[in-house]
């Protein structure tokens, strides 16, 4: 007889969807998506209210030069699956690794050592104090140097691309449910060439077990940042609030809308008074918002803006748009924004 | 307020009719055409519109309507405002197995699935069926629209 490990049983990692519609019995709760780990079934669920924006000083958390590195660039969003065994003490060999890994596999099929990109220097650093809560893991921040081309040996190597892993508010439950080696850092940011960027991909999958993919964000998203940011008007300067749609007529029409901030957080206040001591916004003020901006735009140039895709909306805080491209203006109110987006990221993930 | 009854006119031996309502008339004059090109036992009238309440005008000429099938594109919000204020012109008796919701555009892009979510809600709360096409595929759905009525 021939022995025989015992079989583990792996754990049913396929999310279990809402049961297949029709006939209308099923689906009338509110839209939840269920996460099977080894033991536990924990429940994400779409939230219909969150807190307003807050503003913060995040400075006094965070090191002003950390913060200076993520304003003001346009970062690409993807998702990523929680990382095995990763530990931010061992930063610097990661780092090590993956400027290995990139010189390797750039020169992959060159015949000839040609010397382009001579040496890539990779630096992970972690950007302590964004997290908010206990389980959120701390960001960690890559980039990536190298001396151009036909540079002289004097010159500083130059930033190519950079990114950054974060996690901030993440659903508590969720996080207490994943095993103890694993880190979850669900968003991931990229600013730089495309090459590079599936490069560091394919050395994280390998190195951690993970899985990427691409972060779009969806018209609701859109619509919570737009009524978040026009809510922060009284205490920051908003400047404008522009929201792009698109038109499905041939050729397609695009709709640039620019609101006079006064104007667009006196609609807010009327939706949602700021003498309500409950500081949640709900969806439906949201939608009340939104809708109050369509029909008057209807009135003026009889166009059913909510028959197009709202893509882009921006505002002097940050913008982004429906394809995951994010921009972050103001450091004051980045963990609201990186709050929506984590939660964009985690049910993302899950479907 | 003039409400669509199911129940006020006699019906025609060996026929049905189906009413379509669609917003975009997109999907609408395809299906129509594939319906009636079926084979089948029985006659099949196949009428359109944009949205209810339907025109005073030819009421009286109208046959009675057995299955009434609102088209919600995915891709637009307004789509799905228009058959929900339609709704509001549809006799109760209408929702005893003679509405059913199409929904189309249901696999492009994340934002169509939180309007999906939507749409099942709505037809949850009214017990009706809902039915996902799309526009180059449309060959099927008139076999399920057809065993429905």
């Amino acid at each position: 007889m021939e022995e025989r490990d015992s079989a583990v049983g792996t754990p049913a990692s396929r999310p279990v969807t809402r049961r297949s519609k029709s006939y209308g019995r099923s689906c009338v709760e509110a839209p939840s998506y269920f996460w099977q780990t080894p033991g536990h079934l924990t429940v994400l669920k779409i939230p219909t209210s969150r807190g307003a924006a807050k503003s913060q000083i995040i400075t006094n958390k965070v090191d002003p030069e950390h913060i200076a590195l993520l304003v003001k660039n346009e970062w690409k969003l993807s998702y990523v699956t929680p990382l095995h065994c990763f530990r931010h003490t061992q930063l610097t060999s990661y780092s090590k690794h993956l400027s290995a890994f990139i010189v390797a596999e750039k020169q992959q099929g060159v015949a000839v050592e040609v010397g382009l990109e001579a040496g890539f220097k990779v630096t992970f650093t972690a950007v302590l104090g964004l997290a908010e809560t206990d389980e959120d893991a701390e960001t960690v921040f890559i980039q990536i140097q190298s001396k151009p081309v036909f540079a002289a040996a004097a010159d500083a190597p130059k930033v190519v691309w950079r990114g950054w892993l974060t996690c901030v508010n993440g659903d508590p439950e969720y996080l207490r449910s994943l095993p103890s080696d694993f880190v979850s850092l669900p968003l991931f940011c990229t600013s730089g060439p495309e090459s590079l960027t599936t490069l560091v991909k394919s050395w994280f999958e390998r190195a951690f077990d993970c899985n990427f993919g691409s972060l779009a964000l969806n018209s609701t998203t859109l619509n919570w940042l737009a009524a978040l940011w026009t809510g922060c008007h009284p205490t920051c300067n908003i400047r404008y609030l522009k929201l792009a749609w698109s038109l499905p007529t041939q050729p397609p029409l695009d709709v640039s809308y620019t609101v006079n901030p006064q104007d667009a957080w006196e609609l807010w206040n009327s939706i949602h008074t700021e003498e309500s001591t409950d500081d949640r916004i709900d969806i439906k003020e949201v939608q009340a918002l939104m809708n109050g901006l369509e029909t008057h735009f209807f009135r003026h140039f009889k166009i059913y803006l909510s028959a197009g895709t709202l893509v882009k909306v921006s505002t002097a805080l940050g913008s982004a748009q429906l394809d995951g491209k994010i921009k972050i203006g103001n450091s004051e109110y980045i963990t609201t924004l990186l709050t929506l987006l984590t939660e964009c990221a985690l049910l993302k993930m899950l479907t | 307020m003039s409400l669509l009854r199911p129940y006020s006119k006699v019906p025609e031996l060996n026929t049905a009719t189906v009413l379509l309502v669609e917003n975009e008339e997109e999907l609408q004059s395809k299906l129509a055409d594939a319906i009636v090109q079926y084979e089948k036992e029985f006659n099949v009238n196949v009428r359109l519109a944009r949205k209810l309440p339907l025109p005073v005008e030819n009421k009286e000429t109208r046959p009675r309507i057995d299955l009434i099938v609102f088209i919600i594109s995915l891709l637009s919000e307004r789509s799905l405002q228009s058959v929900e204020s339609s709704l509001a012109h549809l006799h109760s008796d209408c929702f005893l197995g003679k509405v059913c919701f199409l929904v189309t555009d249901a696999r492009c892009g994340s934002h169509t699935q939180e309007r999906l979510v939507n749409v099942r809600k709505l037809a949850a709360s009214h017990q009706c069926p809902v039915l996902c096409a799309e526009h180059r595929v449309s060959v099927h759905t008139h076999t399920h629209t057809l065993s429905l009525s």
